[in-house]
């Protein structure tokens, strides 16, 4: 099942059309139940979150939200007066430093899991342990951990520092998101690792090459195109991370902390400034389209003859 | 060491143990805190051991009053027990038609599936909210705080993706059996239940098993559409979680065990399926 994450380079030439005679009676209704669900509730509520961000909403137009002044990009403006920038920046930073760590932890991982020796089951069990915990789980532990009397301090000898609020809240935040995300790397790469041919560490192994130029020159490059979607996708992930920061943090968010999730979020259900919290969003979605967009172009989503499996 | 272990070497025997080592440290450390403080007394946590002093299920046997656990468990359950059924139906129908027949707007439905799987939930949720709370108001049904909202908020995320899975799968499997089936006559419908439908179970287990963490994992939606009564376990964990600060004696000896029942489910789960769902992880690319 890992064919769809191949790096777009490596794509087969296109299939030619197959018209056989089972596709003269095509059962498109089949597609309705699922797709009206799609379309009421998530393509009516995106249109809608559009709309939304024009208008001036909030709890005293909420009843009667239809009729709630026009007010066009009124509200994008005041998300800019209200840290829009500031979280749009947190988030950002955020998601990049947690990437840009978790890549070398997870190579590393899938490189040392790579052969096969007694306890290696074991061993791929353990580093699949912080990604199967629920996020809420994960959150709500370090969460307790990281009280001001709890066990970190204690170890550390640093009583009384607060980790989950002021300006290290920010570093907690990366650290258990690393914690958390790095096995998504690891199996990703581990998915890339097995795609070399064992030829390829023949080759090498006649060859004489030392375990460094084999490993930096003939094998992390087949772990290019695998490592680059994963690095999208982590990234998306830590974007669109609401769970861990409202956990970790609670709401409202602290300054250093405050994501764009947490922000859209306490706009809305917190101030009640519906519209405002919808232009955030709105924000938020372009924020994601880019990476959204390249991951789109690279993942093959055409391949339609039986037998593709690999 | 055999011929074929020593060329697919990739490192030399001391750095490979030394990076085994710091991993497996780093994700069992804080674990093994976690299991230990659980099995500890609050009292104990509280003086900053991590060896117990004395061992016992106390913990574990207080969150069912201290916490309104089992209501968020039973919810849970149920909301996310119904997602999983109904998303794995629906995706495989939909993976279906999407996989065996061409019609214009295929692609594009296949690239809105992958597509959105990322869109933020922070942005779904207010318009979804407001719709739901408007169908009170115009047609007087109760949705928001109620499990059938949930329900269909998650039904609708998880379905992209267990679609996707289904997509994934259905593209392996060979045509011969329903050309075989159709030229009898059968139905798209019988060809559906009587062969696409055995043939993909391990797929459809994996589609359903994501499904179920997907809600089970939330805490955005369930937040915002549950009242207390309705409430899945993730938000009695948050809301454990925060009523701690301010309180007289914490209490995280039960926390961390409260933690450890709402994820036992999804490890559960993960033992059993393993195999599968590593597969339907990489293929996903979701988690």
């Amino acid at each position: 099942m890992t064919t769809l994450l191949r790096a777009p380079q490596k794509a087969a030439p296109k299939e030619p059309r197959r018209r056989g005679a089972t596709e003269r009676q095509r059962p498109l209704w089949l597609l309705t139940p699922g797709g009206l669900l799609m379309v009421v509730v998530i393509l009516i509520p995106l249109v809608l979150a559009l709309w939304i961000s024009l208008i001036d909403l909030d709890q005293y137009t909420l009843r009667r939200w239809v009729e709630a002044p026009f007010i066009g990009l009124a509200n994008y403006a005041e998300s800019l007066d209200s840290g829009l920038l500031h979280s749009v920046w947190i988030s950002v930073s955020f998601a990049v430093l947690a990437t840009a760590a978790t890549v070398p932890i997870g190579i590393a991982a899938a490189v040392v899991t790579q052969n096969a020796y007694r306890g290696r089951g074991v061993v791929r069990a353990v580093f699949l342990i912080p990604y199967v915990l629920p996020s809420f789980v994960v959150a709500s532990v370090w969460r307790t951990m990281l009280q001001p009397d709890g066990i970190v301090n204690r170890i550390l000898g640093t009583d009384g520092t607060l980790w989950l609020n002021g300006p290290k809240s920010y570093w907690t935040l990366v650290l258990v998101e690393i914690w958390a995300a790095w096995p998504f790397i690891y199996l990703m790469a581990l998915a890339g690792l097995q795609s070399v041919d064992h030829e390829v560490h023949e080759a090498s192994a006649v060859d004489g090459a030392g375990w460094w130029p084999k490993l930096t020159r003939v094998i992390l490059p087949y772990l290019r195109g695998p490592v680059l979607l994963a690095c999208l996708l982590a990234t998306l992930n830590h974007i669109n991370n609401f769970t861990l920061p409202f956990v970790l943090f609670g709401a409202p968010a602290p300054d250093d902390v405050n994501v764009m999730p947490m922000l859209v979020y306490v706009t809305s259900f917190q101030s009640l400034r519906f519209g405002l919290s919808a232009a955030m969003a709105v924000v938020s979605l372009i924020l994601v389209l880019i990476p959204l967009f390249v991951y789109l172009r690279a993942v093959r989503l055409d391949v339609h003859d039986e037998g593709v499996r690999r | 060491m055999s011929a074929h272990a020593e060329a697919t070497r990739l490192l030399p025997r001391p750095l490979l143990v030394t990076i085994t080592v710091l991993l497996c440290a780093m994700v069992l450390v804080p674990l093994s805190y976690i299991v230990l403080a659980s099995l500890n007394s609050d009292v104990g946590v509280a003086a900053g051991e991590f060896w117990p002093s004395s061992f016992g299920l106390g913990s574990y046997s207080k969150i069912w009053t201290t916490a309104d656990l089992s209501t968020g468990i039973v919810n849970s359950l149920i909301v996310c027990g119904c997602t999983a059924v109904f998303s794995a139906l629906l995706g495989t129908t939909t993976a279906y038609v999407l996989v065996r027949y061409r019609f214009r707007g295929r692609l594009t439905i296949l690239r809105g599936l992958v597509g959105l799987q990322s869109i933020p939930g922070t942005l779904m949720l207010l318009p979804v909210f407001v719709l739901f709370s408007s169908a009170g108001n115009y047609l007087g049904l109760t949705v928001v705080g109620t499990r059938w909202g949930l329900f269909v908020a998650y039904l609708t995320f998880a379905l992209p993706f267990s679609t996707w899975v289904m997509v994934t799968y259905l593209r392996g499997l060979p045509r011969e059996l329903e050309e075989a089936a159709r030229t009898e006559g059968a139905s798209t419908l019988v060809i559906l239940r009587r062969i696409i439908f055995p043939l993909s179970l391990p797929a459809i287990v994996v589609a359903a098993i994501f499904a179920f963490l997907l809600g089970w994992n939330d805490v955005l939606f369930a937040s915002v559409l549950t009242r207390p009564e309705t409430q899945t376990a993730a938000v009695a964990l948050q809301i454990f979680g925060s009523s701690q600060e301010g309180g007289a004696v914490p209490v995280y000896s039960q926390m961390m065990a409260a933690a450890l029942v709402c994820a036992a489910p999804v490890v559960i789960l993960y033992l059993i399926f393993q195999r599968y769902l590593v597969g339907g992880l990489t293929a996903g690319g979701v988690k």
